[in-house]
């Protein structure tokens, strides 16, 4: 970080060779108005409708405040008058870059309260597919965070990944975002034939270009720059903010539910979990970059136990969850993602709670802006991974 | 930070529940754990105490803070869940208390100073509820919702908006109905949506009217074979009841499926003997003026109806149709009879300017008649039912049934 008080400055204007060096010293107290900056709500720089209010001092952020809402549909509301089945379709669209995880939550929860056994093929066919879903939302941010920072060439990268991806996804499912391809008790359908061979080619293809990205990023000065030391979240405060995912890994803490309360099969294969050190913006970029990699090495793990089998069963009539409350954790590609059913042996759940973890993360940004410059206001934005439907639902 | 808890030796609910009732006594209300959620109910006010012990007793250790948010527990107000998670541990608990203060002012202590990230589901939860929470550094403006909305969204008596305004399309309103599509009733009660019982009522109405019972018969637009007899079912073979063997045959010769052969030799079946009906009725009109058309009329019904009366198999069920079917007939012949008696008496009065009074006790003759006529058929058509029961039990006892009929 740039200290603002001993900055050494090439005065403009001046004949070649007739460099003025000019020295600001002092102990920073001039006189400078606070002013509010209010970036979004449409920003590039918050892809989203996120709103902040920076209050400045100089070019130093003293406050933030973030204004969030504007994407706010009233998901929870809805859920209440939609039955089991309807619900996947709503829950598929406040992370709309996670669409399959997301189904996968409400899916895991009301089958948790039939008590239902989920045919094996249909639990790894989940996994092989979640993990895509997690591959295409970080490139993604790959891209994202790096145009953020001045560097155009990386989207281009990611979005040439990204479409394979979304092709292979979509030959099973029908969809490129919104894939509604879970049902209580299993799946819609079964994988297409050749599915499994190129989910295999395609996973060496990407494993084989994760080179560029760490050449492109991880490896510039530039970026380096930009972002190592910039906006450190120290674990406990992580903790207590409820930050998950890539932010809360970057701080140092292998929390993954994936890992931790493993769900579907992971128990059965091995999650790799990066983590960083300091938790500041390169950190959670490396954990973004390092999940991408474990997500191959998982995916690779998953075609080698693919059973044979159905991949749903039949299911009642009318899908009702008997009464009592569950809270089921996923780990979603941006973090932690829970389901709070409450259900009174309705056809609609009385009260679906969504924790998202777009809404716990960005919560701590104004601790993470509080003392940086305008410039790594920018970093620090970027690299707190979220959706801005994610906090709003 | 150290912390005494690990992973391997981590507190089952069972001690994590005594290990609260030793510090809060009597404010641990109970506990329970169903579907992998372990729930401890609390008095509101040590809500925040307890939050406060569960993260920094050591080998409790809930340093990582999940989410809060709230529940419409209808009459009695409103709940309050706080959930928490341990890294160190890996156990989960959730925090819940029900608010005071009822559906009118419901308040509860804030955790904001145990755990930083409640602030925000602390501010949503008011938001989503109008749940004050006392001590709260700033719960406005409005997190979600815009800053000048008024009411509590997902509390159960918002009604909404777009359910109030139009009905769900298709009868997949998630009211609850029973397998006859039919609205179970039962006492209002908060949590209701607003009216989507009289909306599902209607709605499963008009389903009915758009969707009638397959039995029914629809518009089939089939050729009626009138003038073929209906073959004698070959010896031995078990002779198919109610359906118009040729149509039948004929469908089946052109490789379409049994059932659906079945079902519209069926609707030929039935269309046939409406036919019939009608003919007879026209055949009425000419014979009203002679005086003998009921008791003509009731004997040709029941040659018409001859060909309905082999039955087997599901007899009661078959017996039932008929009963229907010929009562439309019947009355549809009636009908047809009297609006054509009407016709002619009007033309009468036109044309020849008779007396209004003879008009008048030509249309009154009509109406007897029709009355009359619509008796007789109604009277036959009981009959037939009966015989059409009593065909049923013989068949049920033996295999005589189809011939004695």
């Amino acid at each position: 970080m740039s200290d603002l008080t001993t900055r050494e400055t090439v005065m403009p204007g001046t004949a070649p060779g007739e460099d003025v060096l000019l020295e600001i010293t002092g102990d920073g107290d001039f006189q400078t108005a606070d002013m509010q900056l209010s970036i979004g709500p449409a920003h590039p720089a918050t892809h989203g409708v996120f709103r902040i209010i920076l209050e400045m001092d100089g070019e130093k952020v003293v406050g933030a405040r973030p204004v969030i809402g504007y994407m706010h549909r009233g998901f929870e509301k809805l859920a209440e008058h939609r039955d089991y089945r309807q619900i996947k379709a709503l829950v598929n669209r406040h992370d709309w870059l996670s669409g399959f995880s997301n189904e996968l939550g409400v899916a895991l929860a009301v089958e948790r309260m039939l008590e239902m056994e989920v045919p094996d093929r249909a639990q790894w066919i989940r996994m092989l597919l979640a993990e895509w879903n997690r591959i295409l939302n970080h490139l993604m941010f790959v891209g994202s965070f790096a145009i953020e920072l001045g560097a155009i060439t990386p989207m281009f990268y990611a979005f040439r990944e990204r479409e394979d991806i979304q092709h292979l996804m979509e030959s099973a499912t029908g969809g490129r975002l919104h894939f509604t391809y879970n049902q209580v008790g299993g799946l819609k359908l079964d994988l297409p034939k050749g599915f499994l061979r190129r989910s295999g080619e395609l996973s060496t293809m990407v494993r084989s270009r994760m080179q560029d990205y760490k050449d492109l990023l991880l490896g510039s000065d530039i970026f380096r720059a930009r972002t190592v030391g910039v906006g450190p979240l120290p674990t406990d405060v992580a903790l207590s903010y409820g930050v998950s995912g890539p932010t809360l890994q970057a701080t140092g803490l292998p929390e993954d539910s994936r890992v931790t309360e493993p769900y579907l099969k992971y128990g059965e294969i091995d999650v790799p979990v990066p983590v960083g050190e300091n938790g500041d913006s390169f950190d959670r970029f490396y954990c973004l970059l390092g999940r991408i990699e474990a997500s191959l090495d998982i995916i690779d793990q998953i075609l080698d136990h693919m059973p044979a089998g159905p991949v749903n069963q039949k299911l009642p009539k009318q899908v009702k969850a008997p009464e009592g409350v569950t809270y089921v954790r996923t780990e979603n590609p941006l973090g932690q993602l829970g389901y709070w059913l409450e259900s009174d042996g309705g056809r609609t759940p009385w009260r679906l709670k969504m924790r998202t973890p777009s809404f716990s993360n960005v919560q701590a940004l104004p601790y993470l802006l509080q003392g940086t410059l305008v410039p790594d206001a920018i970093a620090v934005l970027g690299s707190v991974f979220f959706v801005v439907g994610d906090i709003d639902r | 930070v150290t912390v005494l808890a690990r992973r391997d030796d981590a507190l089952s609910p069972e001690e994590t529940e005594e290990l609260l009732r030793e510090r809060l006594g009597d404010a641990v209300l109970g506990t329970h754990a169903e579907y992998g959620t372990f729930t401890v109910h609390l008095e509101p006010d040590a809500f925040e105490a307890a939050a406060r012990f569960c993260r920094d007793e050591r080998v409790l250790a809930y340093d990582f803070f999940d989410c809060l948010f709230g529940v419409d527990a209808r009459e009695e107000g409103f709940d309050v869940v706080a959930i928490l998670y341990s890294t160190s541990t890996g156990n989960r608990l959730c925090l819940r208390t029900r608010c005071p203060g009822g559906r009118e002012e419901p308040t509860c202590p804030t955790i904001t100073d145990v755990y930083r990230g409640a602030d925000w589901h602390e501010r949503e939860t008011w938001d989503m509820f109008g749940i004050e929470f006392t001590d709260h550094p700033g719960l406005e403006p409005r997190i979600l919702t815009v800053e000048n909305f008024e009411g509590w969204p997902l509390r159960k008596d918002f009604h909404l908006a777009s359910r109030v305004a139009k009905p769900w399309p298709g009868v997949k309103e998630p009211a609850e109905l029973d397998e006859d599509g039919n609205v179970i009733e039962r006492v209002p009660r908060i949590g209701d949506a607003p009216g989507p019982y009289e909306l599902d009522k209607a709605m499963a109405e008009q389903a009915k009217l758009a969707n009638p019972a397959p039995d029914t018969p629809a518009e089939v637009e089939e050729p009626v074979h009138d003038s073929e007899e209906k073959p004698e079912p070959a010896a031995g073979e078990q002779a198919e009841t109610g359906i118009d063997q040729a149509t039948y045959d004929a469908l089946i010769a052109e490789g379409k499926s049994e059932r659906i052969a079945r079902s519209k030799a069926k609707a030929a079946f039935v269309k046939k003997q409406r036919q019939q009906a009608a003919d007879d009725a026209s055949d009425e009109v000419a014979e009203t003026e002679s005086g003998q058309a009921v008791a003509e009329d009731a004997e040709r019904t029941d040659t018409a109806e001859d060909s309905g009366q082999v039955l087997s198999g599901d007899v009661e069920q078959e017996a039932e149709e008929a009963e229907a079917q010929a009562t439309e007939a019947v009355k549809q012949a009636a009908d047809q009879a009297a609006y054509e008696q009407e016709q002619a008496a009007a033309e009468r009065v036109e044309s020849d300017e008779v007396d209004p009074s003879e008009a008048e006790s030509a249309s009154q003759k009509a109406e007897d008649k029709r009355k009359a006529a619509a008796e007789a058929r109604a009277r036959k058509a009981a009959e037939r039912a009966e015989e059409a029961d009593d065909a049923g039990d013989a068949d049920e006892s033996g295999d005589g049934g189809e011939d004695d009929a």
